[in-house]
């Protein structure tokens, strides 16, 4: 589903990504951990091509990435993103934030995309927020929000890009539950983020990233268990 | 067009009532100021004795009448002459003047605000000008003149028909050339400029057929590019303004002009200026 | 009243008398007014999201047009359209060209009145609205701008209003708005009081109606 085969990416002089190889099959759930500034979230942002790599290839859902920009449009539409900061739309009502993107960009009809938004509002235990503003909601409920916003354009891969990093302690388990009742639904998803017990829980594997390059992949279980790189050993030992 | 006409009527109305109210409140002070008129003509007569010199209006870019020379930087000119003529005869002194360039949009406020005593400024009489100044008697008469390009083969008034004649703003060329082309039978549109160089340029660039200007005036503009049209017509006359109420001073200004013309200096003045026909 | 006061009445009644001429003037202001506001805030737009544009080039575009036409005198630009391009054979009316030029020097500051908007608002929602699939102009258009509104409606009604002012350079190429018509009209009867006062109220309304109007949709942009 998701391959990313020598992938290089600098910003100025600094080497971010450095000969990146990543393949997600359908349906697999993959997590990604590492300490900060080890690329983690740019390479998951190459995946829709908020980043565009320096060189190597990216290939989503068949779709060669490096080589058709015309198809970009389409992959965004099947690799929905949940970011650190939410990034609600403000000026828009909790439902016209699910609806806007279906309706313009997927030309559905407001009814439908309505109709599946309020599901999805329901699903992660916010429907009677359908017609509230971002602002007047948690940090917790905005992140619901933001997962539902990106389930209502019915991709085929979920994107999480550090989901509770700006939350505060008390909310992040119920971002979480939604996380996990999501990845047994069967989708595809990659997801940066620190909460090793989602990781334990959910994923297929668990890749360690430090200074632009994978380190380590392997099950939760060998991973958290039985590291193999030193890196991932001390980082392991410093957060467990 | 958003507004209606109707609508525009009644903007303009409210604003000219409001506005009249203003000014009618400002006009009572003025009017007790000035009613006794003799006594205050006299006194403002006195003010510019005391004060020792004139102020007078002049242009400095007509070339012959009033014209900052650009080689020696001297005023020059035949109504530089006449304002050092009214000098001497106030205060036996030519040279008791104080010169101010004028354009022909701010002859009138530099005067009705007493920044200058007299205007002598190619001012041509009209009636609408005598009901606000006193105005001497002719001292030069010119006629309006054409300015055309070569190249455009007008060679008079009429090949003008249905064509834009830039004119200076404020002067009262655009009048006598509308009555020109009406006597003609033919139709002319106008583009005013508010200065010389700006109506020369508008004739360059084709914005206009046709620059009109009094005959001694345009002479400065010509060259090889350009003719003047043999159409002349409207003489307009030039006199030496000043304030209502300072009938003192007009009367002093005429009497000196007369006083020339009847020595024969002004003829000889004229022909310094080369202005004698 | 004495005959000396700049505004006396029988200059007001010489002023009624002569209100075609205003009414004509008026009407031209208007036109070039709302033709430069409709083009002014499509450039600014256009040039304002061209100022944040990911790509080099279209960025120096939005310099060059910006600094240029900031950093000469509107004048100058009006009387080269005006006496200049003839020479080269492009002869615009003087209406167009009081809409292109007023519309083109007014675009460049509302440019950057937008483009400083649009750099308010935090560049996550790009990334969100791009990441749901919408391209760069659609996630300006519905997402980033609006949000803008907030910041960009003072800015874009300050200079609504010197639009409305500037086009009163048209008087110095003949254009037939109403301060030429004030200039020309009392340039020749020297009955400068009454015709300024009611010249300069017809600006003042017309910027007073055109701020309180924008006033009006800042306050709907806040809810």
């Amino acid at each position: 589903m998701i391959h990313l085969s020598g992938v290089n990416k600098y910003f100025g002089d600094n080497h971010v990504l450095k000969d990146i190889n990543l393949h997600v099959n359908a349906g697999e759930k993959v997590v990604i951990i590492g300490p900060s500034g080890s690329g983690k979230s740019t390479m998951i942002r190459c995946i829709n091509q908020l980043e565009k790599p320096d060189s190597g290839e990216v290939v989503v859902d068949g779709i060669n990435l490096t080589k058709s920009k015309g198809q970009l449009k389409k992959i965004r539409q099947e690799a929905a993103m949940v970011f650190q900061q939410f990034n609600l739309y403000p000026h828009k009502t909790v439902l016209e934030n699910l609806t806007i993107a279906p309706i313009l960009v997927q030309g559905k009809k407001r009814t439908e995309a309505e109709k599946t938004g309020l599901e999805f509002l329901e699903r992660v235990g916010l429907k009677d927020k359908a017609y509230a503003y971002p602002t007047q909601l948690s940090g917790g409920q905005q992140q619901r929000v933001a997962i539902a916003r990106a389930l209502n354009m019915h991709p085929k891969i979920m994107l999480f890009d550090e989901p509770t990093s700006a939350l505060d302690p008390e909310m992040i388990k119920e971002v979480l539950d939604v996380m996990v009742d999501l990845a047994h639904s069967g989708i595809t998803m990659v997801c940066v983020t620190h909460e090793m017990g989602f990781a334990r829980e959910v994923a297929d594997h668990v890749i360690f990233m430090a200074d632009g390059q994978i380190l380590e992949t392997g099950t939760p279980k060998a991973f958290f268990e039985n590291p193999q790189n030193e890196r991932t050993q001390q980082f392991l030992s410093k957060i467990l | 067009m958003l507004l209606s006409k109707k609508k525009l009527t009644v903007l303009a109305l409210t604003a000219m009532t409001t506005f009249s109210l203003l000014a009618a409140g400002c006009g009572g002070e003025s009017a007790s100021n000035s009613s006794s008129s003799s006594s205050a003509s006299g006194d403002i007569m006195q003010t510019i004795k005391d004060r020792g010199y004139i102020k007078i209006g002049t242009k400095v870019d007509v070339p012959l009448f009033g014209y900052k020379n650009p080689d020696t930087g001297e005023l020059e000119g035949f109504e530089v002459d006449l304002a050092h003529a009214v000098a001497k005869k106030i205060f036996n002194d030519p040279s008791k003047v104080e010169f101010t360039p004028v354009v022909a949009k701010t002859r009138g406020p530099l005067l009705d605000s007493g920044e200058l005593d007299a205007v002598i400024a190619t001012y041509t009489i009209n009636d609408e000008r005598k009901k606000q100044y006193n105005f001497s008697d002719p001292y030069y008469t010119d006629p309006v003149g054409l300015l055309v390009k070569q190249s455009d083969n007008i060679n008079s008034l009429k090949d003008l028909n249905g064509k834009t004649i830039a004119v200076p703003q404020g002067a009262t060329t655009r009048k006598a050339v509308e009555d020109a082309a009406k006597a003609a039978g033919i139709e002319v549109k106008f583009a005013e400029f508010p200065t010389y160089p700006e109506c020369k340029a508008a004739l360059m660039s084709g914005r206009a057929a046709a620059y009109a200007m009094d005959t001694s005036n345009l002479a400065g503009y010509v060259d090889d590019q350009t003719k003047i049209l043999p159409d002349k017509f409207a003489p307009q006359e030039y006199g030496a303004a000043t304030k209502k109420g300072n009938e003192a001073l007009a009367k002093i200004i005429n009497d000196t002009f007369q006083e020339m013309k009847d020595s024969g200096e002004m003829d000889k003045l004229l022909a310094k200026w080369k202005l004698n026909k | 009243m004495d005959v000396n006061n700049p505004f006396a009445i029988y200059k007001w009644q010489a002023l009624f008398d002569a209100r075609d001429i205003f009414i004509d003037g008026l009407t031209t202001t208007l036109e070039v007014v709302i033709g430069a506001l409709i083009l002014s805030i499509i450039l600014g737009i256009i040039f304002g999201v061209a100022g944040v544009f990911p790509n080099k080039i279209v960025k120096v575009i939005n310099r060059v047009y910006v600094e240029f036409f900031q950093n000469t005198p509107l004048v100058i630009q009006v009387i080269f359209i005006y006496n200049a391009l003839p020479h080269i054979h492009v002869m615009m009316p003087v209406l167009l060209i009081g809409i292109i030029g007023v519309g083109l020097y007014t675009g460049a500051y509302m440019a950057e009145a937008v483009r400083g908007a649009i750099l308010s608002v935090p560049r996550g929602q790009v990334e969100a609205a791009v990441s749901q699939g919408f391209n760069y102009w659609q996630a300006m258009w519905y997402i980033v701008l609006p949000q803008s509104k907030k910041i960009m409606l003072p800015a874009m009604a300050n200079q609504a209003i010197n639009l409305v002012k500037n086009t009163s350079v048209l008087a110095m190429i003949a254009g037939g708005d109403l301060m030429y018509q004030a200039d020309s009209w009392s340039g020749s009867n020297m009955y400068y009081g009454p015709a300024y006062v009611v010249t300069g109220a017809c600006y003042w309304i017309i910027c007073f109606a055109l701020s309180k109007y924008i006033g009006k949709l800042e306050k709907e942009a806040e809810v």
